[in-house]
This record gives C-alpha cells, structure tokens and sequence, in this order.
C-alpha cells in the first residue's frame, strides 16, 4: 500500500493532480483481462512519459502504454500492471511538410483526425493507412499494433509508411530513430523493431510517416459469386495482371450480412469480391470494364459500382467490422491467419468446413492480394461449455494456416480462453532472438509484461 | 589461434581449394568502394548455409571476427575487415533458389547479383523494384546488408520494403528464419531490423523478396537546366505538386561531361543540370501527367524537355546515369561520395552550400543522384597520393554531412555508415539513440564478432 502511495504522489508531481485517475471505480473500469492498474496517468509530453519510465524502471513497476484502448485487449493477459499510461494529451501535429511529403504527429492523436487535417492542406493529403477503428485509433496504437486495412495492399503497411521515431525506452531514455527523409541508413532502423512491438518495447511518443496526395478519383467494384473456386481464379488472375487496384478484399456471406451499412446483394451471392480503386480518371474508367469482362470469364454475377459516400461507407464498414460487432454487444472471437498469397482460396475453403463443423456461424474477410484472413466466429452464449471445442477449432485453424507457411494469431477473445490458448500462434525458432532483444531492452521486464509472443 | 590452424580448420569445412589466404587475396579482399583498407586472416567461399553455419561456430569458438561479403562495392568501408578476421565472400552461393509468381516471391542466396534476378524475371514479365545504380554487380547479401535504394525506389521504396524474410545464420553459428514468403508473422519485425545492419547482426544465407508484374507503360523524359538550382526546385515543385515519378534523378555539368566522354547517352555538354524522369504505371492518364511534369519543369526555367521515343533512347538514358560513378571516375584518381539525405523542399539550398563547399577546399564536386529523394550524391574528386587534397577531402565530406544534418536530413540515405561515417552519426543521434542500438548489437551478437568496429560509434556510458 506504501508503495502504490508512493507512486501516486511521484505521478503527481510529473504529471498533475489533474493528469492522472487514481479512483478505485474508474479503474476497475481499465480493467486488462481482470487486472486492474494502480494509476491512469496522462502525460502531456515525451519529457514527462521518460520520467514516469524512468520511474517505474527504478522500481521495478509494470507500465502498459495505450492510446484509446481499441486494441488493449489483445495478447495474453498481463502478469501486471502498475501503471497505465495513456498517449492522450500526447496529440500535437509536430511538422505538418506536405511539399515534402512528410508528416510527424505525436501518439495520441486519432488518424482520423490527422487525416482530417491533411485534407485541408494544399492539394489534399493523406497518410495512407486505413486501420480498423476509423473514428479511435491513434497513431500510436495503429503503430503499436501495426495495424492496416484493405489498402495496405497498393501502399503497404506501417513498415512502409513510417520513417522516423521517437521513444521512450524501458530505462526512461528518449530514443529517436530515421527522421524526415525518405531514405535513411544512419543506424539500425529501430522504428522497424517497434512497430507491432504491442507496448513491450517503450513508449511510442512521435512518428513520422510518409504522404501522399489524395488520388483524383476513388471507386469501388463489387463483384458478386457464387463458387468459391471463381471468385478465387478471378481473384488470383487480377493479382497477376498489370491492373493496380488498392484492395482486394473477399467476403464470405455472413460477413455481408453483417455489414453495417449493409450492401445490397441478390440472394444467391455466396462470396464477394470488393475491388478499390485509386487513381487518375481515365485509369479507373478502364480498370471498372476490365474488372468486369474478367469477372465474367469466371461466372461472376452482375458487379455493383459505388461512387464517393457510398464507396466511402462501404470501406469504413469493412475495417470496423469488429468495432460495429462490440457496439452491438454480439460476442464474438476474432483471428487473423497469415499465408502464402496464392493459397487464401483454400484457406478460406478450409476454414468454412472446419468452423461449419463446430456448427459456429462464422464471418470471414480474406486480404486476397495480401494473404491475410480474418475470421469471426459467433460462439453465443454458452462460450464456457464450448472450451474444449473452441481451443480444438483454434488448433485446427492454426495448423491450417502454418501448412500453407503462415501463422495464426487470436485477436479478440475472452480472457479465460486466452490463458489456455497460445494467443500469438506457433513459436518460430527466432522467438529465442526476440526474447533476447527484449530482454537486452527491457532487462526488468516492465512493459506490458507477458502481453507478447512466448510471454515477452 | 595461429593462421595455419585457423586455414586447415576452414578447410576442413569448405575444402582447401574455398580457403584464400595468398597476399595477393589478403590485398583484394581488405578493400572495397570506400577509401578504407586493412587485411583479412583469410577468405572462405562457402557454398551452402551448413557450411556458413560451421565457419561461424568456429569462429565463434575461437573469438575471430567475421566480415560477409558480396562483390565489396558499397561505398563506406562495410567489408573492410578493421580487425581481420575471417571474410565469408558470397560468390559460389549465387543460385536464384526458386522464382514463385503464383506467390509473387523469389528466394535467391545471397551471392546473385541484383540484375541476375531481374533478367530471370523478365521472362515472366515481373520485376524486382529495387534498382542500385550497381545492381549489375551488386548482391542481394550486400543489398540487403545496406539496405540499397536506386532511381526507382522514390515511388516503390528500397531494399527493406522488398525483403520479406531470410534465412540468417546468427553470431553463434545457429540458423534461424525471419519472416518469410507470408505477411505479417506475428512477432517482432526481425527482418526489418536486420536490412541495413550492414552484417554486424546476422549473415543472411537465403532471402525472400516480394516481385510484382511489371507495369503497362513507362515513360522517361529528360529536362534540360542551365542552372543546377534550377533543376533542384523543379524537384521539389514535383513533390510538392504530390507527384511521385518512378525516378527523378539528376546530374549536373562535370557529371555529364563525364558521361558523354565515355558513354555517350545523349545528354548536352553546355547544360548545367539534367532531370531524368520516369513515370509508370497504367498507360491511361500517363500522357496527361507527363504533361504536367513538363510544365513544372518549364515553369522552372527548364531550357528544354526530351522524351524518349523508342526503347533504345530509353536504354541509352539510363546507361549514362547507370554509369555516371564509373564516368567520374575517370576524371581524377579518386573520389568520395557522399550520402547525405535532405527533405525534398531543401534540395536547392543544400545543393548550393555543398558546391561552396567544393570552393572552399578547392576540390572538384561532381554531383549525380536521386534527387526525387532527397538523396545528393557529391562525388569529390581528387588524389590520394596527394597527402594534402586526402586530408581535405575528409574535411570536406564530413562538412557536407554537416550540412545534410543541419538542413534536416541524415548522413547516409542508402550506401551505409560502416567505418566511414562513425564520427558523423552525432551529427543526427545522441549518445542515448546509440546506446539503443548498441542493445541491438548486443542481443544479437553479444561478442562482437559480426564485422566488429562498424556503425556504431563508442559512447561514453
Ligand atoms: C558505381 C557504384 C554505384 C552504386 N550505386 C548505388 C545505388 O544506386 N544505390 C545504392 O544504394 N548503393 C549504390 N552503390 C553502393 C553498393 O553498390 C551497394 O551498397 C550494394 O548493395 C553493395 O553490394 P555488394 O554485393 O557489393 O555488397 P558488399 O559491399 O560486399 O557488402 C555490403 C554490406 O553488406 C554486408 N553483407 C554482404 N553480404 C551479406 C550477407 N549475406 N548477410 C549479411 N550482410 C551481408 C557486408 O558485410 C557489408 O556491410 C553503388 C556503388 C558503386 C561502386
């Protein structure tokens, strides 16, 4: 008790009596698979997070970092947590250098709102990452996690797109790596390391990221099918040729269903096929009538153009698939398999046979030009008599997906099957070599422990 | 361990004949691009990742330093073995291992050389993008340890964003894979950590890189300046217009002049500056683009725009920036390149300062580089049997990264930090980023044995 009364008047004295929660009822409320922090605390800049870091590392105290908490409940369930630190107030634009292309922003601050801002500049800008959790997310968090939407297959993902950063590490050091121009070798690329490190490396406190101008013209085409098999050729044929669409993304039927705002469909379309398109006029005119003559080639049904808010909407329901399916209160598993491009068709294929078994409803959206798969499943009620079945079902998927060289990580579920569960998929024989990083960087263990692969 | 044991224990491994230890190979193997020399214990050719794996637990074992090696051609000392040692050369682990378009992936050993790939591919109409001014002779092991950049990487990005997994025998001689033909592995991006650590963490035996059909159209146009800010401002007006070309690359006077003596591309002597622009893509649209960047250029004094009309004025281009280091070098005994990277608004004042820089030391400046970028390349030229211009050419190099910094920018944007560029890295870090890396280092490779003495400068802790 001392000891959290200690920590508290430290906390307050680094950030402000106003600046942190300590109210045992809010935070039961911050609750990370039932572990409740000591202290919320809100730093208003790097200065003060490297000397709450520093804090905690002297003493020994468990930090987790988090920005709006879309995604805190991914990973094991914490051994720990002293302190939370959120990126909140950390939410400045720092160098906003469209002519070169480049924006830096500080963690807290939402993507959408920097988008926001990009949009007013000039020409029109945009960094061009499409994360789940449009409205939420922050820049840290989508970098934490690295997170990416349907985009990500003509612009990349964080690891493309960010090219400096600055941290504060597990000693309370500030740490900046890369910078502002697009090329840079001056020193190992820690931005790299920290990407997707999931809070168990430091605190993200500001990154650079690449721009580009918002394209002249955006559509989509959804090409509806019956048969796995064509939506699959076709989709692999398109992969092949020299079209450039943004996205690729493929659903199955439940996934349509569940669409918020939905699309209208006939009743006999199984899968869809959604194709984004970014680019100049003359180019998307094009790319909409060959979309369509190879669709046929493949029993396609009649493809669906949408223009501007509806193209839009059709998108923004796609990447908060998982957000609309918690505001609904529906409970639900998530997952997300990696695997060889080529091979998603079946993958899918596979995955709908093994879920169907478990007699499970299941919503799949497949990255098709990435090899990503995300899969919703709908256990219902009676989760806890489905254990043993959801643990075999997770088992099956995972095997599924590391024949095909992938892996299979749990992104939502409920703590008590995380702690039965491996949440991060199969461990590789370079888990020894992060498990060393971590260890050289975070030598007492204090962030996010156990959160991570291997329980890093 | 003495050298003669230390041969017939390699021999033993990769047989005698995979063991060089002559003075003559001792000399060929201490140098590389840069200006630094020193020398091996002895070179081993291996020819498969067991036997890397064994050289390196040897040498692990024993406490030698090892350095890898491809054709030795970057440009900041990374192959110069600065404590001897043992160099692992590449050349006999030079197969493309498997060219998979269904997966849109190659996985080649590190001995291939850059263009080996990209003819291979071309059968089956994919490329590879990266494209290192070098990548005739330049490996994927070299590319990879310095995360190589080249004309084409302003639209498609460098080495690392192409990279997806390795094979990488580690300090201790064991194997492991990072990443791999697959997205997204769940873990730390070990991959992206390893490019460009200039192979003081890890030796890549096997790398998988991502391919992609080659686009439908592209086009290249050449501006022509009769003045070198000129040219600089019209690259930062493309950007700032949001155009990103495939390549936007300059050369300025002494740079041409150079070319044309020896390769004749077709540029014009009385120019100060040339743009070379290339965009790609969909062919719809293209003209109506190309026409806007030449209106930038006009609009920035361009005295005259040329297109090239058929594939060969295409190749002819690029044959004179592909060869415009090798063309300067023709000029004097020597030169230096530097790497400095500015953001693309700062292009025309640096540029200005850098040839001052030249004034002030009374030493030719040759300039040649990708632009698009941000990423000057002054090759300084001078003598090095000449003690006095030596010094001063180290003077003004490092002045020029001076520069760089102090515009914003960075020392190196693609040929490395090696044993040249330590001191300058405090130009941009402080000693606690270096003490990050150093835990890096250290996690990895905890007795520095991975070409010890480079990237990192020593910090005071
Ligand atoms: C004329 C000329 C033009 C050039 N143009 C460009 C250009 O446009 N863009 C550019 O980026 N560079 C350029 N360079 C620099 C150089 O060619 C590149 O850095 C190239 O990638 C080096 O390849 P290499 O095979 O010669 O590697 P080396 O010089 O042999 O090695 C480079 C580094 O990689 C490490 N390494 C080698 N093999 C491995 C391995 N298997 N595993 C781990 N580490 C390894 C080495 O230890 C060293 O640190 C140019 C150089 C010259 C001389």
């Amino acid at each position: 008790m001392i000891r959290t009364e200690k920590l508290i008047s430290k906390m307050k004295e680094i950030v402000g009596e106003a600046h942190l929660i300590r109210d045992s009822d809010r935070l039961k409320t911050l609750r990370i698979d039932g572990k409740r922090p000591k202290v919320l605390v809100y730093p208003g800049d790097t200065e003060e997070v490297s000397r709450i870091v520093a804090y905690a590392f002297d003493h020994t105290l468990a930090i987790i970092p988090m920005g709006n908490g879309t995604k805190i409940e991914v990973g094991n369930p914490p051994e720990k947590v002293d302190i939370l630190l959120s990126t909140q107030r950390l939410n400045r634009i720092t160098d906003c250098d469209c002519d070169n292309l480049t924006l830096t922003a500080e963690s807290g601050i939402t993507l959408k709102e920097v988008q926001k801002r990009l949009a007013q500049e000039g020409r029109g800008y945009f960094i061009p990452l499409d994360p789940p959790f449009t409205e939420k997310a922050t820049l840290g968090g989508i970098i934490a996690t690295n997170s990416s939407g349907p985009r990500r297959y003509m612009y990349g993902t964080a690891r493309d797109l960010v090219i400096g950063m600055k941290a504060v590490f597990p000693n309370g050091d500030i740490v900046v790596s890369g910078g502002k121009t697009v090329k840079n070798v001056s020193g190992y690329d820690l931005s790299k390391l920290l990407i997707g490190s999931y809070g168990t490396l430091g605190v993200i406190c500001e990154m650079t990221f690449k721009l580009l101008p918002i394209p002249e013209k955006e559509v989509t085409v959804l090409i509806p099918f019956i048969r796995l098999e064509d939506g699959d050729a076709f989709v692999q044929e398109i992969i092949d040729s020299q079209l450039l669409p943004s996205s690729i993304d493929t659903l199955n039927r439940p996934a349509m269903e569940r669409l918020k705002p939905p699309v209208s469909l006939t009743e006999e379309t199984r899968y869809l096929v959604a194709i984004g398109l970014d680019g100049v006029m003359e180019g998307i005119e094009r790319e909409i009538s060959e979309l369509r003559e190879r669709g046929k080639k493949y029993q396609s049904l009649d493809p669906l153009i949408l223009y501007s808010q509806e193209h839009q909407s059709f998108w923004s329901a796609l990447r908060d698939f998982s957000e609309t399916l918690k505001r609904q209160r529906i409970l639900f598993l998530s997952f997300k398999s990696n695997f060889l491009i080529s091979k998603g068709g079946e993958v899918m294929k596979r995955y709908e046979k093994i879920m169907s078994q478990t007699g499970i409803e299941s919503a799949l959206i497949w990255r098709s030009g990435n090899g990503i798969l995300y899969s919703y499943l709908f256990p219902g009620r009676s989760l806890k008599s489905k254990m043993e079945s959801m643990i075999e079902l997770i088992r099956q998927l995972t095997s599924e997906a590391i024949k095909n060289e992938g892996n299979m990580m749990v992104e939502s579920a409920p703590t008590i099957l995380k702690k039965k569960i491996s949440v991060w998929g199969e461990m590789r024989p370079e888990y020894q070599v992060m498990r060393r990083l971590k260890e050289e960087i975070d030598p007492r263990g204090i962030f996010s422990p156990g959160r991570f692969i291997g329980g890093i | 361990m003495n050298r003669d044991q230390m041969i017939e224990e390699l021999s033993k491994i990769v047989g005698k004949e995979n063991v060089l230890f002559s003075e003559t190979d001792l000399l060929l193997y201490g140098y590389d691009a840069s200006l630094f020399k020193a020398k091996p214990d002895c070179i081993v050719l291996p020819n498969s990742t067991e036997e890397v794996s064994q050289i390196v637990k040897f040498a692990h074992r024993e406490k030698i330093p090892i350095v890898a090696r491809g054709s030795g051609t970057n440009l900041s000392g990374g192959t110069i073995p600065a404590r001897g040692g043992i160099v692992i050369h590449f050349s006999r682990m030079n197969r493309v291992l498997e060219i998979d378009i269904k997966n849109q992936r190659a996985v080649v050993e590190p001995g291939v050389f850059t263009l080996t790939l990209k003819n291979q591919l071309a059968r089956y109409g994919y490329v590879y993008q990266p494209d290192p001014a070098s990548e005739r002779v330049s490996t994927f092991g070299g590319n990879f340890g310095e995360n190589s950049g080249g004309p084409h990487c302003l639209k498609y990005g460098v080495t690392t964003n192409h990279v997806l997994g390795a094979e990488i025998v580690l300090p201790d001689g064991e194997i492991i894979w990072v990443g791999g033909k697959a997205l997204d592995h769940p873990g730390y991006d070990l991959t992206g950590l390893l490019v460009g650590s200039e192979g003081t963490l890890g030796i890549a035996t096997k790398l998988v890189l991502r391919i992609v059909p080659k686009p439908e159209a592209v086009k290249t146009m050449l501006a022509i300046y009769n003045s070198l800010e000129d040219a600089g401002r019209t690259v930062s007006a493309i950007i700032a217009e949001g155009i990103v070309p495939a390549t936007l690359e300059m050369l300025d006077r002494l740079t041409i002049k150079a070319v044309e003596e020896s390769i004749h591309a077709g540029f014009p002597l009385d120019a100060e500056a040339v743009l070379l622009i290339e965009i790609d893509g969909l062919k719809d649209g293209m003209e109506r683009l190309a026409e806007r960047i030449i209106e930038i250029c006009k609009e920035n004094r361009a005295r005259e725009v040329k297109a090239a009309r058929t594939e060969e004025e295409r190749a002819q281009l690029w044959a004179g920036r592909k060869g415009a280091f090798g063309a300067v070098a023709r000029l004097r005994p020597n030169y230096l390149v530097c790497d400095g990277t500015v953001p693309r608004t700062k292009l025309p004042e640096v540029l200005t300062r850098v040839m001052e820089v030249g004034k002030k030391y009374n030493l030719p400046i040759a300039n040649v580089f990708h632009a698009g970028d941000g990423n000057l390349h002054p090759l300084i030229l001078f003598d090095e049997r000449n003690e006095e211009e030596l010094k001063k050419v180290h003077l003004a190099g490092s002045e020029i990264l001076k520069i760089c910094a102090e515009a914003g920018g960075t020392i190196s944007g693609e040929h490395g930090i090696g044993t040249e560029k330590k001191k300058e890295m405090f130009f941009v870090f402080t000693p606690k980023d270096i003490s990050a890396m150093r835990k890096v280092k250290r996690a990895f490779d905890p007795e520095d044995l991975f070409n010890p003495g480079k990237v990192l400068p020593e910090v005071q802790t």
